[in-house]
């Protein structure tokens, strides 16, 4: 026995921990953080968040989308850093969340919202989100290209008046040159 | 009293088992169908389903698992009840199937004839409003007793975000049925130190022998599953199904997530089937030593109390370094893991299992040769093998009491087929069985643990999920540290499942409890019912009431504590 206690003696494995730091290892789950300069707020983490303490609000008014992430709720899955397509979510291991104060565990990214290019309303996607869309073009031909670039700055209404209206003439003017009997 | 397993059937071949059942089944069933490799489902009329379970339960090593009901009225207007006999040695699982009527909720109850039927035929009672015709205990399990009767919080008509129900004013208490007006009655709980869930018990006593036990529980009866129905995608649910428990949350994980896999025909990679299996078997040796210490700290011996917690905080360091988390892992998703183990982790896990292998086996060696704690544990809580195979046992309560089960071996999942393991089997059926399998255990654990970091082959991790199939069912299967983790997910329409039944090992172990009291001293109640490892949450004070003057007297949860502690004392 006095020989086993010599032997473990060394694998302490309790710390004075509020006394002195803790310093957990490099792999912990902990707090994670949206970095606002990378976010497009697409909202992707908000889909996957199994607690929803993640979520997208958007103000059609002051033309924001907001995504807001809660701590409370948070259960340090890292569902968001797997899902976010940006790398804008990043988990550190931070695990000291404790405060007095609710509002500390609110953290906001607020994004504009993208203005449609034919009525001028706002959609339902961000600015970013549009740069970005724009940047995922070039591998794409060129008579594609075209088709996608003349809807991307258009909201969702406006995208569908354009297509219908473009079908609608397409076939009236169709190869025999009359109108089709139903209309659409 | 109905005989059990009196056709052997143990050394025969899947196939011929299946034709066997068939034949003993002709006329029973109407039609059959195989949803998964591991699952086949038997249609039957109502009146025929005693008949057949008492068929079913007549081949050896078989057991009720669970019965699963649901509400199908969207699909054919009926609600239906499965019940799910697991065939051990054959793994196969055979559910017996039978539709219900909306406005005809009857059927016979079998609860007399298989103990295990007793908590399944309660709880659908409660959740869905089937009447079984001839159960005795028509108290409510899951719900509280103010709970209206004709409000089933598992039809899908019930919103699972919406109170049915106010709180209303001056809620009847809780009322025991014993009529055991002579006797002096001992309610435990519900708060107490030795069960996971907040769990009533009251123990009649003549002096100080323990004559008759009676259970309520439930307390935290949170509905986890119609939340999951209700609003959660495929991949959402490992996560609360990890918060299932907070002992074993990784195996309900698993077994979720196997089930998903099974219904929708997706073979995960290699790594992610190793990985898998390390991780349990981490979780395993942390419940397990997690227990040792309870009982060591139960029966007074708090230096093992120490050292085993010890131990453990290795093993949770490691779980940190592999998963980023002490306990709640979140390794598992649809198809795959999350976390690959890799470089200077391996290491470290080596590492690990060397110091824990050396202190474990100090450990293990003081255990067994401390004569106190061999004198409090055996023959003590003694569960007969009849009434063990009734109530569908399973885990360590089971190998202790002789009965060769182990989900690794029998229903193979993750990586076991390819790994060497014994399992350890007892079969005195006392404390002490039960204490020396878990103990046994530990060491076939980190020798798989050693297995799994020298063979865990390469490859990816997870592979990509198109689409769920709609309305397909399954069983996921995993053998936690208690036992059998059965998961039968059904799955539904937009990307959701239709019905999770979660049948915990606890749930067929903390039954035969109430046999396992019966004739001991009130001192060996704790370590009593700490041997089916229902897993740990505080407490506060015990409530002694004498039943002539109906005085109520406090008494701590120390006080109890130090009844037995000086039981020990008087032995050694």
């Amino acid at each position: 026995m006095a020989k086993y206690f010599e032997k473990t003696d060394k694998w302490v494995v309790t710390f004075k921990y509020p006394l002195e730091p803790l310093e957990p290892p490099r792999e912990l789950r902990g707090k994670p953080e949206i970095n606002p300069d990378l976010c497009i707020g697409c909202g992707a983490c908000a889909e996957a968040c199994p607690p929803n303490a993640i979520t997208k609000e958007i103000d059609y008014r002051e033309g924001y989308a907001k995504i807001k992430i809660f701590y409370g709720r948070c259960i340090y899955c890292g569902r968001c850093w797997e899902v976010c397509p940006e790398g804008a979510i990043v988990l550190t291991n931070i695990f000291e969340m404790a405060t007095p104060s609710k509002d500390d565990l609110i953290y906001e990214v607020n994004l504009e919202l993208h203005t449609c290019s034919r009525c001028g309303r706002y959609t339902e996607f961000t600015e970013r989100q549009v740069h970005r869309a724009y940047t995922l073009l070039t591998g794409i031909p060129r008579e594609r290209r075209k088709e996608l670039l003349d809807r991307m700055f258009l909201c969702r209404d406006c995208r569908r008046q354009v297509f219908s209206h473009d079908a609608l003439r397409n076939r009236r003017t169709d190869k025999y040159g009359r109108a089709s009997q139903t209309p659409f | 009293m109905v005989e059990f397993w009196m056709r052997s059937i143990e050394d025969l071949g899947r196939e011929e088992v299946m034709s066997i059942v068939d034949k003993e089944l002709h006329g029973l069933y109407t039609e059959k169908y195989a949803p998964t490799r591991d699952l086949i489902i038997y249609f039957a009329p109502r009146e025929n389903i005693r008949e057949i379970i008492r068929r079913l339960m007549m081949f050896s090593y078989t057991r009720l698992s669970v019965i699963v009901g649901n509400d199908e009225r969207y699909f054919r207007r009926d609600f239906s009840l499965t019940y799910i006999v697991s065939f051990d040695k054959q793994d196969l699982y055979i559910g017996v199937r039978t539709y219900l009527p909306e406005y005809d909720l009857e059927i016979a109850s079998i609860a007399d004839m298989v103990k295990a039927a007793w908590w399944n035929e309660r709880e659908n009672r409660d959740l869905y409003g089937i009447e079984f015709i001839g159960l005795k205990d028509k108290r409510k399990l899951v719900l509280p007793e103010y709970w209206p009767d004709d409000a089933h919080p598992w039809r899908k008509d019930y919103p699972y975000n919406k109170p049915v129900m106010d709180w209303r004013e001056g809620l009847p208490d809780y009322k025991p049925v014993g009529r055991h007006e002579d006797l002096d009655v001992i309610g435990l709980g519900p708060y107490h130190m030795i069960n996971d869930e907040p769990i009533h018990w009251r123990l009649y006593v003549k002096g100080e022998t323990i004559v008759d036990a009676e259970h309520r529980g439930f307390h935290n009866w949170r509905g986890i599953e119609k939340i999951a129905e209700g609003r959660l995608t495929y991949n959402q649910i490992p996560f609360i199904a990890e918060r299932i428990c907070g002992i074993c949350g990784f195996t309900h994980a698993t077994s979720y997530v196997q089930a998903v896999e099974s219904l929708a025909g997706i073979d995960i990679p290699d790594r992610a089937r190793y990985i898998r299996s390390l991780m349990l078997e981490i979780e395993r040796i942390e419940s397990h030593l997690l227990w040792i210490g309870i009982a060591c700290h139960i029966l007074g011996f708090d230096t093992g109390f120490m050292l085993s917690w010890k131990i453990r905080e290795h093993i949770m360091h490691l779980a940190e370094v592999l998963t980023g988390n002490r306990k709640t892992y979140g390794m598992d998703i649809v198809g795959g893991v999350r976390r690959d183990v890799l470089g200077d982790r391996l290491g470290k896990a080596r590492d690990s299992v060397k110091k824990i292998r050396y202190e474990y086996r100090e450990l293990y060696n003081m255990l067994i040769n401390n004569s106190i704690l061999v004198k409090r544990t055996r023959g003590v809580g003694v569960l007969p093998r009849n009434k063990a195979i009734s109530y569908g046992v399973v885990g360590p309560v089971a190998r202790a009491t002789g009965l060769d089960i182990d989900v690794r071996r029998d229903h193979s999942y993750a990586a076991y087929k390819e790994l060497s393991f014994d399992v350890p089997v007892y079969s005195e059926g006392d404390v002490l069985a039960i204490t020396l399998v878990r103990l046994d255990e530990v060491f076939e654990s980190l020798d798989l643990i050693e297995q799994i970091l020298d063979a865990l082959p390469g490859g990816p991790l997870a592979v990509d999920v198109k689409d769920i199939p709609e309305n397909k069912e399954a069983v996921g299967v995993v053998e936690a540290p208690r036992g059998e983790d059965i998961h039968y997910v059904r799955s539904g329409l937009y990307n959701k499942i239709q019905r999770w039944r979660v049948r915990a090992p606890s749930y067929a172990n903390i039954p035969p409890v109430k046999e396992m009291l019966i004739g001991y001293r009130l001192a060996d109640a704790p370590i009593i019912y700490a041997s089916v490892d229902p897993c740990l949450a505080c407490t506060e004070r015990y409530l002694v009431i004498d039943v002539d003057t109906g005085s109520k007297k406090i008494m701590t949860d120390d006080e109890l504590r130090a009844k037995s502690r000086k039981l020990s004392t008087r032995i050694g």
